[in-house]
């Protein structure tokens, strides 16, 4: 176990160097300066400008410098917000983003066990019919539309929740259901697939034949089984939730890092660049990690790869 | 489709709202007192009035600091710091009296030390100033600027606490103008050297002189306050206790809490100002902002003047900000925006309009294209039209190529929608046929886009030249410099002949709708500079 952690940690490790390393060159393709009033500076000025950021140096001198920081955990300071570490610009927007993104998949999650086991259960008839049809549209209706119509109808004409900021457990509540709607649908068709399968297994005939009922059947002996596939979706999802979403989080206002990353881009913000793309992938492979470890406890058939080696 | 969602949603919704109880009503009773509720649609980046470059930082700057002058109504010169100016007769030489008893917010006294700091530290090339620029005519500004001679030596010398003397290069014939603008405000050395890098990253490493002081800035949060500022000289003229500001960068949500009485103003979309057009509280903000088609003169086809009017003629500029923009966008009368700077009444782009620059009229236009094709020797022309890629600039070019391809016989537009920074680096490397550029002025005065189109200005990427138009503009900024008159007939015979000869051919003029709650009073609202004075503004019955 130890030998296969230690490989797999190597990897990633690996993998977060060639992505700062692709990312890095690729953006250095972009034209233009991270100036934000580069139209009105005069060429002296932005060359003079480079200079003192080191931007006038070679791509591969740029990328060493940028390593070096790395390394002593500095990922340089922001261009669209003069003078801000970047590291402070990820630590004050992460917070919202995370917590919204965890709040939105247990929502998902919660409710799609709920509605997909539900389908399954009573698999061919009308409720089956109307869970599949929910999950098509939870899942083919785009989040933004959704939170433009919570907003509008829930907050604004009912008044009984905040139209948008940040402050509050009630202010979460909107943009979770709005972002939680996807995840939601695509674990009930997960768990209804899964389910079917699982309830149509001997061990289920033999619970039944034991007396258990329905409940006990499903909840002990179904559900554990169906929860394998969702696994794998949980992960990646949670992550990229995590991350934020930028319409979502301009919707309601929320200080998240999902806007900042695609403005870093828009804007040639460089360090921000890095730093957010490093967040996403260290995320992702993290959870990737984390997932495949998960799936050994919940189904002791699925060996880690490697194992015993 | 939408009903199921909504009423399944709703449901769920419900569920939550009941167990989670009465959280989330919270009462405010703000509508009464004065205090003032502002949306943004753009963060904050900073407080360091020595490296913003945004609207949203220039507005707070210049609500919560102060400098020499500010800028009242219709960009008239107010009292700010100064309480006398004396100009030597040469113009060279400004020496200002400041005022005995103005205070930072910490309680240090603003002297004229404070202006001296500031200017060197933003002069500094190691400072990274993006608008040094407009110091440029100050004595050994640019030289600093460019790393040649230190900071030291800038044309700014403080005489004891309270006389300020600026000497100049060149005559400043806006120089006070410029005093109103947040860059030329005094900074507080201080507080600047305690806080270091921090300076300005978050409204608790700031130090404040005018009107207003920020609170509640963490520097990317996304609401903030600008309360009274208790040690503020003029303070029994300022009548709003509070501003606060959010930031909600989608206008559906904004205007949502405009409805609600959350916000008392809010910019809107094209879309939403099209729908609210003429409903109480709907206000139009004109932008000192020209869009306009530059021309490579490199490219032998735009050097011929008579395919350059016939491309300008060709599009109906009434018919576009109406049916495409519907933003409240007016047809540009010439380069210098409307509302910039008048004299003697008359409004600067009333005195230059020359009606041939900016008019549509279709059959000159393809009479001058057949004939400019004839000069050329050509039977048809094909160019590309480069644009930025936002969905507004699209809907321009697909107009333009529509006006263009449908009514001149032979032509041919490919269309180029392409990020922002890559549509300035294609500008400045001169890589364009045709190029919808826009340039928004700094300061209110018709200089600020005039200057642009001498033969030797580098943003003067399409390479137009007009010998009379250079000599018109130097004279303006030297032996004309003094004479108001003469100034001004300079830059109004310069502009005619820019139009004349189609050297850019204007659009249109940039302006937002807003819907602003008619309690709100005295705001001052000026298109060029920091847009924002709420020094004198209060709030007036409900």
């Amino acid at each position: 176990m130890k030998k296969y952690l230690a490989k797999r940690v190597f990897y990633m490790v690996l993998t977060l160097f060639l992505v700062a390393t692709i990312t890095f060159f690729l953006m250095k393709l972009m034209p233009g300066t991270p100036y934000s009033n580069q139209e009105k500076m005069t060429p002296e000025q932005i060359s003079i400008m480079n200079k003192q950021y080191c931007l006038d140096k070679p791509v591969w001198m740029q990328y060493l410098i940028y390593l070096v920081g790395m390394l002593h955990g500095d990922m340089g300071t922001s261009f669209q917000f003069s003078n801000q570490p970047v590291s402070y610009l990820i630590a004050t927007r992460l917070g919202a983003s995370a917590q919204l993104g965890i709040q939105a998949m247990i929502f998902g999650v919660f409710f799609g066990i709920i509605l997909g086991s539900i389908a399954a259960i009573n698999r061919n008839t009308w409720v089956d019919t109307l869970v599949t049809v929910l999950s098509i549209i939870g899942k083919s209706v785009p989040n933004f539309v959704l939170a433009v119509l919570l907003q509008y109808y829930i907050a604004l004409k009912l008044g009984i929740l905040p139209i948008a900021d940040w402050g509050g457990f009630s202010y979460t509540i909107l943009p979770t259901i709005a972002l939680g709607v996807g995840p939601l649908a695509e674990t009930a068709r997960f768990i209804r697939t899964g389910m079917v399968d699982v309830l149509n297994s001997d061990y289920i005939e033999l619970a039944r034949a034991k007396g258990l009922s329905k409940f006990q059947v499903v909840y002990h002996h179904a559900l554990r089984n169906s929860l394998i596939p969702l696994v794998t979706l949980i992960g990646p999802y949670t992550v990229a939730l995590m991350t934020g979403s930028m319409v979502i989080e301009n919707i309601f206002s929320i200080p998240g890092i999902g806007e900042q990353f695609v403005k870093s881009i828009t804007t040639n913000d460089y360090p921000t660049i890095m730093g957010v793309t490093m967040l996403f992938s260290a995320g992702l492979v993290a959870v990737i990690l984390l997932t495949d470890i998960i799936y050994g406890i919940i189904d002791p058939r699925i060996r880690l790869a490697g194992n015993g080696d | 489709m939408k009903l199921v969602k909504v009423a399944a949603s709703g449901a769920i919704v419900a569920l939550c709202a009941l167990t989670l109880g009465a959280c989330g009503s919270k009462s405010s009773s703000s509508t009464s007192k004065q205090v003032l509720n502002w949306n943004e649609t753009a963060e904050l980046p900073t407080m360091d009035l020595s490296t913003a470059t945004d609207t949203v930082s220039f507005d707070m700057l210049n609500n919560t600091m102060e400098g020499l002058y500010r800028l009242g109504k219709n960009s008239k010169i107010e009292p700010g710091l100064a309480t006398k100016t004396k100009v030597s007769s040469d113009g060279l030489t400004y020496t200002f009296t400041l005022r005995k008893g103005a205070k930072w917010s910490n309680g240090d006294k603003v002297t004229a030390k404070d202006f001296v700091y500031s200017w060197r530290r933003t002069l500094n090339p190691k400072t990274n100033s993006q608008y040094a620029y407009l110091f440029e005519g100050v004595k050994n500004a640019t030289d600093i600027m460019n790393g040649k001679k230190s900071p030291e030596t800038a044309g700014i010398k403080a005489v004891g606490d309270y006389k300020l003397v600026v000497t100049l290069d060149r005559q400043i014939p806006y120089l006070k103008l410029l005093m109103g603008f947040p860059v030329f405000f005094p900074q507080n050395q201080k507080v600047v050297e305690k806080y270091g890098s921090k300076y300005g990253t978050a409204s608790k490493y700031m130090v404040y002189d005018g009107p207003f002081q920020m609170t509640g800035w963490t520097g990317t949060n996304l609401k903030w306050t600008l309360k009274k500022n208790t040690n503020y000289w003029d303070k029994k003229n300022v009548k709003l206790s509070a501003i606060n500001y959010k930031v909600n960068k989608t206008t559906t949500t904004s205007y949502n809490l405009y409805q609600s009485g959350k916000l008392d103003a809010t910019s809107l979309s094209a879309e939403q100002a099209k729908q609210l057009k003429g409903q109480t509280g709907y206000t139009i903000r004109k932008a000192a902002s020209t869009f306009y088609f530059q021309y490579n003169q490199k490219n032998a086809a735009f050097k011929n003047k008579k395919i350059r009017q016939a491309l300008s003629m060709v599009v109906n500029r009434e018919q576009f900000v109406k049916k495409v923009l519907g933003d409240g966008s007016v047809p540009s009368k010439g380069l210098v925006s409307m509302g910039l700077a008048s004299r003697n009444g008359e409004d600067f782009a009333t005195a230059a309009y020359q009606k041939n620059g900016v008019t549509y009229n279709l059959s000159e236009a393809k009479k001058l294209w057949n004939e400019g094709l004839k000069e050329l020797g050509k039977t048809s022309l094909e160019f590309t039209l480069l644009s930025d890629d936002t969905d507004k600039a699209k809907n321009t070019t697909a107009f333009i190529q529509s006006a263009i391809e449908s009514n001149l016989k032979g032509s041919k537009i490919n269309v180029s929608n392409v990020p922002f920074k890559t549509r300035l680096a294609r500008t400045t490397s001169g890589d364009f046929d045709v190029v919808i550029s826009a340039w928004g002025a700094d300061f209110s005065d018709p200089i600020s886009f005039l200057d642009l189109f001498t033969s030797d200005n580098s943003y003067n990427a399409g390479k137009w030249s007009n010998a009379q138009y250079d000599k018109l503009i130097a004279a303006s900024k030297t032996t004309d410099a003094g004479d108001t008159a003469k100034r001004w007939n300079d830059l109004v015979s310069a502009e005619k002949i820019l139009m004349n000869d189609q050297g850019v051919a204007p659009l249109y003029q940039q302006a937002t709708a807003w819907m602003i709650k008619p309690k709100v009073k005295g705001v001052i609202y000026n298109s060029a500079g920091a847009n924002y004075n709420f020094k004198n503004a209060y709030i007036s019955g409900n």
